[in-house]
């Protein structure tokens, strides 16, 4: 379906530049802390602090540090007001228009499943007990999951027009898959893409009335795994046509080639056990970029570590790469931050290619028998990477994939 | 590009189906106003709801047992607009069909009952069965199964002019000739929580009438139901252009961006405009953009008669713009009680010469957004 062609047909031929980024997540404050995390297979997931968890059986999650968070927070109109999903937002693109201050975005396109869901939590909690609530104009009026893009947006007048994908865990990969192809197209030449979430108990509670989320460690692709730990940040990728990056002396930190997209429909919150939706997704992707499945030098799994998922990608990787490909999992050092994964864990990828190494997949003590992969055990390693490849899968059976590479002039 | 719609599907509290929701409005119908209220709270507040027998013709299906209104809906839309187009989905084509779906509350009903139990009873009493449909997703995952559609879902969400944005980005996935449609769906349902942040934010009146563009803006009834409309390369009713959109930062700078939005899209043949105008502050930055950039053309609103549907609300207005431009009429503006520089509808307004109109959506958050439909007479 991604294949990028035109209505009459004809492919679209726009190559596509990632010329900024920038990121906050548990891993760390922006390119530099994350690489070194990433370097150094740092655990980032702590006791949850933001809420109660007593009653709840996951205890842990990756959460970005509030003390730093806000106190770092910029000098705005009115910053006070603002959710921290906003505040990991501006953080975010702040840091990516200190590598290009010249990038002018015509559309932006963002992740993200919840929005400002804590303070609907506030609110709500407030009127039902009777509370204050003298906030609640600010808590309704920043609950909606477009403000914190609009927020970030203006901090920087930025004035491009948002569009806020809601695809579940899948959000992040779609709102940089789309901005791809609009670039690709060439109906815009820069789109600004990324995504963003912030850790809420009503979304906490949620996966873990599921028993989705796990008391114990996040072990993706382990034989003895028992489920995800949930996390948060916000990532932001500028994309441009690679043509008019060069002509305006733009960095050029990696390419975007290829995107794929599927739905599968075999069950809300499970995949089809086959592997056939993110299988789809992969292959999308692998032509749109036109590239076969041997050409991938890494593969960053969306890897949750709950049972169903992970046989489900693990058959699907194995059936399409065989067992040659490096495949890790990266929310098991910084837990699964739903509608901001995908766009963290493409930084992760930018940030492999630029540094030639691979990124690991900590917790890992056991293969799964059912699952014949490689996997990048507990440590990150040197490696020539060329072309590395992104999953995304979440509720609803949204599977987005996005391929990645290595800019070569 | 020039996209066309080929099918559309209209659940509203007016009712459900196209032609005989148009039926009401020329007719100068309102629905009817229901009370609802909320065990922990004395405040009652009053919306438009969805008449049951708008989803009567909605067929049994196991993705629809546990779902929210919102997604039967959806359902009930984006299968009537199917089915206007004779379009049959099977696994040969269903690739080849993507859905955006447009959204702003979502499964709000379910999201206050789970998080209603963890309030009232702790984390241990929630119930793994609503929170998936909690998600923003889930009323276009439920009608992707239902449809059989296995490419391109998107969600996206925002405020009233998020069914614009939709569109735009449908537009945007068109312009891959692998697809042969887009399915644009916008649904909402109400409750009580709803009401009252908009009310506790100054935007929601008590009781209807809902008075668009009066100098006194005195607030919206909120509304349910769904629209759909399927978009594809030819058609009746052209989508001549979509703008991008824009935000406003404060309300004050609504009316500019509503201009620049008007400017973009003005063509001569824009003969009369869909406004969002629901009764807030922004009908008076409405007004003034219409009547300076285009001073002429004839203004219409189903505000006061369906009530604002917020993620529906857009898609609404498209449906409106697409029917009046089909039929050659359009309704009578029900409630203007100002006087307001703008040619408002009135009773049997012709339509019938208007080769275009401009579909305009200032959302009350921040998004703007617009298209332009065209019609070959």
């Amino acid at each position: 379906m991604s294949e990028s062609t035109d209505a009459s047909g004809k492919n679209g031929t726009a190559r596509v530049a990632v010329v900024a980024a920038g990121v906050i997540s548990p891993l760390g404050f922006g390119l530099g802390e994350t690489l070194d995390s990433l370097r150094a297979a740092r655990d980032c997931v702590t006791a949850v602090t933001r809420f109660s968890v007593a009653q709840c059986r996951c205890k842990t999650a990756g959460q970005v540090p509030d003390e730093r968070l806000l106190a770092e927070r910029r000098k705005c109109a009115r910053p006070q007001r603002f959710h921290r999903a906003a505040h990991m937002m501006i953080r975010a693109l702040a840091e990516a228009l200190r590598q290009d201050a010249k990038f002018k975005p015509e559309l932006t396109v963002i992740g993200t499943t919840s929005g400002g869901m804590s303070y609907g939590e506030d609110y709500f909690r407030s009127l039902h007990l009777h509370g204050d609530l003298r906030r609640s104009p600010t808590w309704i009026a920043n609950y909606p999951a477009q403000k914190p893009v609009v927020d970030a947006l203006d901090t920087f007048g930025i004035r491009a027009p948002c569009q806020v994908i809601a695809n579940a865990c899948a959000s992040g990969t779609n709102a940089i898959g789309h901005a791809f192809e609009c670039v690709r197209s060439g109906r815009y030449e820069r789109v600004l893409s990324g995504g963003y979430d912030a850790l809420s108990e009503l979304v906490f509670v949620g996966f873990d009335s599921l028993q989705a989320s796990t008391p114990e460690k996040c072990r993706p692709f382990d034989r003895d795994r028992t489920g995800m730990v949930l996390g948060e940040g916000a990532a932001i990728l500028a994309l441009e046509n690679l043509d008019t990056a060069r002509a305006r002396g733009a960095p050029v930190l990696a390419e975007i080639t290829g995107y794929g997209i599927s739905t599968d429909n075999f069950h809300f919150t499970q995949p089809n056990p086959s592997g056939s939706g993110p299988r789809q997704a992969m292959e999308h992707a692998l032509q749109s970029a036109h590239l076969s499945a041997h050409t991938v030098d890494y593969i960053n799994a969306h890897g949750t570590a709950t049972p169903f998922n992970d046989a489900a990608e693990g058959k699907a990787i194995g059936e399409l790469f065989g067992r040659g490909v490096p495949v890790g999992s990266t929310k098991s050092m910084m837990g699964h931050s739903l509608g901001a994964a995908g766009a963290v864990e493409a930084i992760v990828c930018l940030l492999a290619l630029q540094h030639q190494f691979l990124p690991p997949n900590i917790n890992f003590h056991a293969p799964d028998e059912d699952a014949d992969l490689n996997i990048v055990a507990n440590e990150s390693r040197p490696a020539s990477l060329r072309t590395v490849l992104s999953n995304s899968f979440g509720f609803g059976g949204t599977n987005a994939s996005l391929v990645m590479q290595k800019f070569e002039a | 590009m020039s996209l066309a719609i080929a099918g559309m599907g209209w659940i509203t509290p007016l009712g459900g189906g196209v032609d005989a929701v148009w039926e009401r409005l020329l007719q100068g119908d309102e629905a009817h106003a229901e009370k609802i209220t909320e065990k922990f709270d004395d405040q009652a507040y009053t919306v438009f709801r969805v008449p049951d027998s708008a989803l009567a013709s909605l067929a049994p299906h196991p993705r629809l047992r546990r779902a929210s209104l919102i997604s039967r809906f959806a359902a009930a839309a984006g299968l009537a607009a199917l089915e206007e187009a004779g379009v049959k989905l099977d696994p040969r084509n269903a690739e080849r069909v993507a859905l955006v779906f447009a959204i702003s509350n979502g499964g709000v009903i379910y999201t206050k009952r789970f998080y209603r139990d963890i309030v009232e009873s702790g984390a241990q009493s929630a119930s793994p069965l609503f929170f998936p449909e909690t998600v923003f997703n889930a009323p276009a995952s439920h009608l992707a199964a239902i449809l059989g559609i296995t490419g391109a879902t998107y969600t996206l969400v925002g405020d009233g002019a998020v069914g614009l944005l939709a569109i735009r980005m449908a537009e945007d996935l068109m312009a891959n000739g692998a697809l042969d449609y887009c399915l644009v769906v916008g649904a909402e349902e109400v409750d009580w929580l709803l009401c009252d942040a908009y009310h506790k934010w100054r935007l929601l009146r008590l009781e209807p009438p809902v008075e668009p563009f009066n100098e006194v803006a005195r607030g919206m009834i909120l509304s349910e139901g769904a629209g759909a409309v399927l978009l594809a390369r030819e058609g009746l009713i052209k989508i001549e252009s979509t703008h991008a959109g824009g935000y406003y930062r404060k309300r004050d700078e609504a009316e500019d961006v509503l201009k620049r939005i008007l400017c973009d899209l003005i063509e001569a043949e824009s003969g009369f405009v869909i406004a969002s105008a629901n009764g807030t502050f922004i009908d008076e930055a409405e007004c003034r953009a219409i009547s300076q950039v285009i001073p002429g053309a004839i203004v219409y609103t189903a505000k006061p008669a369906l009530g604002e549907s917020v993620g529906a609300g857009g898609l609404w207005q498209v449906i409106v713009g697409g029917q009046a431009l089909r039929q050659g009429e359009l309704p009578p503006l029900l409630h203007v009680t100002s006087k307001i520089p703008l040619r408002i509808s009135a009773s049997g307004s012709a339509a019938a010469t208007a080769r275009g109109a401009i579909v305009l959506s200032c959302g009350l958050n921040q998004q703007i957004a617009g298209l332009c439909l065209g019609v070959d007479r």
